[in-house]
């Protein structure tokens, strides 16, 4: 059989050549600074793991998703990582069970799944987050939140907007104020989700139509929902929301979404999604969760997918002055430009030619002489 | 200055009802949109605050699902049939109705597989993804052959038994010899809009807003 196309890399992956790879890695950066600045401490779990551990760690994380193979040494199955968060669970719940709470950590590193996800064929992310185990409280939301627009804006994101989301809600309802069968809720919550009105009605909804009205920028949308809260009972989510909503005030704009739950599988009273002017989609996501295992222990994080910001990324940098060190050059002139910021190409062959390898200057009788 | 706002309605069927509503929400295509000998796609609106572009059908979803389109119009079909998490069906505009049925020859009726006794059918379809749905809440599993028209042709070649297709008024299976047997969903077209653009974009959302109360007035008349 001859292969046609020996190189073609697979579906949903892709190489970063050197100008995204510079604009990833400032971004990077840029973003592990700001969590550090606020006291996280970065970790790196391993990339690969046992499935077992990194699906039984939170409610809703699906191994189906994941690439998993055997390990010949165990013979148990491995998974290759598609969420760091829940790496930084088992971490938590294990060799750090006894530090001291709340723990602040945040990780960068590469993500993989073993399908795209809906239109994004994408398989492989950058993800960078950051998680305060110990505690879901709205102070430590309102942290977490805030954290999340610093970093992104530090990123290089502008217009940042947040859309808040409770992503219990559907259930906390249909178990008391807005009872509905067990057999409705997953058909009441289908069409919550693609927010069809028709087909809410259709399913039996009719009683959860408001909170679809209860969508939209935050001052509003909180107005509606307090107006439509089911006996009282979303009284303290409400006065959460809004505590929240005061800490980030100004810094981006923000949204209220109620029943939104794309791409919250495992959080539980809180989350949020965040978006930047001109990046199509989600830049990231977060929430208050619980990790599983012994007792359990509460929690707040968010990651965020950075690689959208990239393609923005690129016309931010500046481009950067680069010498060209000709054959028999001073290498000790060499040595001190470099201590001073000077980015330098040595000559390996006399043909090198410096205009064609990127050089701006060339070192001439010891000063630097543009090109 | 923002740009403006790209609007998709779909050719055909829906859309000499879906005007109307548009022109009550504000978006009124330029005059060269109703000339049928230009063969542009993209029109400005009267105001110059918005594109509108005629694509097919199923196009309008896979625009406003990318995002290269905020929002648009088209049938809830279209909308099930794809299932796409970043596309938001918020208004339902109470226009376009039909219904998606399963239909086989008019002598087949009453036969044991017209009552269901088998696990395995083909059926003809332009809606894959809803048909097998259908079947494998029945237990069976459909063989789709996916058509782009004309499904009703397909029995009677032996290219598969059955069909699901779009309904009015029943005319077309009644001419090709066909009885409709079960019906799957009820279909409107609804106001799509693309999940980002509804939280990052105001206007979208005025929009949103607009066409919901035409709709509510629409219901009350």
């Amino acid at each position: 059989m001859t292969d046609t196309a020996p190189d073609l890399l697979p579906e949903g992956l892709e190489d970063q050549l050197p100008r995204e790879a510079a604009a990833a890695a400032r971004i990077t950066r840029a973003v592990m600074d700001a969590l550090d600045s606020h006291g996280y401490d970065r970790v790196n779990p391993p990339l690969i793991e046992f499935e077992k551990s990194m699906a039984g760690r939170m409610a809703g994380v699906q191994p189906r998703r994941m690439f998993r193979f055997v390990d010949p040494a165990s013979l148990r199955t491995l998974a290759l990582r598609s969420d760091i968060t829940v790496q930084v669970g088992r971490i938590a719940a294990t060799s750090m069970a006894a530090a001291a709470r709340p723990l602040r950590l945040c990780y960068a590193g590469q993500v993989a799944t073993i399908k795209g996800d809906g239109l994004d064929p994408t398989r492989e992310r950058t993800q960078l987050g950051a998680e305060l185990i110990g505690s879901d409280s709205v102070a430590a939301v309102a942290e977490l939140v805030s954290l999340a627009v610093d970093a992104l804006t530090a990123a290089g994101g502008r217009g940042i907007s947040v859309d808040f989301t409770l992503p219990d809600l559907v259930d906390t309802l249909a178990a008391g104020p807005l009872a509905l069968d067990p057999g409705q809720v997953d058909a009441v919550r289908r069409e919550l989700d693609a927010k069809d009105a028709g087909g809410l009605l259709q399913a039996g909804g009719e009683a959860y139509l408001p909170l679809l009205y209860a969508a939209g920028p935050f001052d509003q949308a909180i107005e509606r929902l307090a107006a439509i809260d089911a006996g009282g009972a979303l009284a303290r989510r409400i006065e959460g929301l809004r505590a929240v909503a005061a800490r980030v005030n100004g810094k981006a704009r923000l949204t209220l979404d109620p029943t939104e739950r794309h791409g919250f599988e495992y959080q539980s009273w809180f989350g949020f999604t965040l978006y930047a002017e001109g990046v199509r989609g989600a830049l990231g996501r977060g929430g208050t969760y619980r990790i599983l295992g012994s007792g359990g222990e509460a929690a707040t994080g968010f990651s965020l997918y950075t690689d959208p910001l990239v393609e923005a990324g690129l016309d931010q940098a500046a481009p950067r002055d680069t010498l060209f060190l000709p054959p028999g050059h001073d290498r000790d002139v060499a040595a001190r430009l470099r201590a001073i910021g000077w980015r330098t190409i040595a000559a390996i062959d006399a043909a090198d030619d410096a205009a064609a390898l990127g050089c701006t200057h060339v070192l001439d009788q010891g000063e630097p002489r543009k090109l | 200055m923002q740009k403006p706002l790209t609007f998709a309605v779909p050719k055909g069927r829906i859309l000499d009802e879906a005007l109307p509503v548009m022109a009550r929400a504000g978006i009124v295509p330029e005059a060269a949109f109703h000339d049928k000998k230009n063969r542009a796609l993209s029109f400005a609106s009267e105001d110059g605050a918005m594109r509108i572009i005629r694509v097919r059908a199923f196009d309008v979803a896979t625009f406003v699902a990318h995002g290269a389109a905020q929002m648009g119009i088209v049938g809830s079909d279209v909308v099930e049939e794809f299932n796409y998490p970043e596309l938001y069906a918020p208004v339902d505009l109470d226009i376009g109705h039909c219904r998606l049925s399963v239909a086989e020859p008019a002598d087949w009726a009453g036969t044991g597989s017209a009552q269901g006794h088998v696990s395995h059918l083909r059926v003809a379809t332009k809606y894959p993804n809803l048909t097998r749905r259908h079947f494998e809440s029945r237990g069976i599993q459909a063989e789709c052959v996916k058509l782009n028209g004309a499904m009703e042709l397909a029995p009677g070649l032996g290219l598969a038994g059955r069909i699901v297709d779009l309904v009015s008024t029943g005319q077309t299976l009644k001419d090709n010899g066909l009885v409709e047997t079960d019906r799957i969903i009820a279909i409107s077209a609804r106001l799509v809009v693309n999940r980002a653009a509804l939280k990052t974009d105001e206007r979208v959302g005025a929009l949103v807003d607009a066409f919901r109360a035409i709709a509510a007035a629409g219901k009350a008349a």
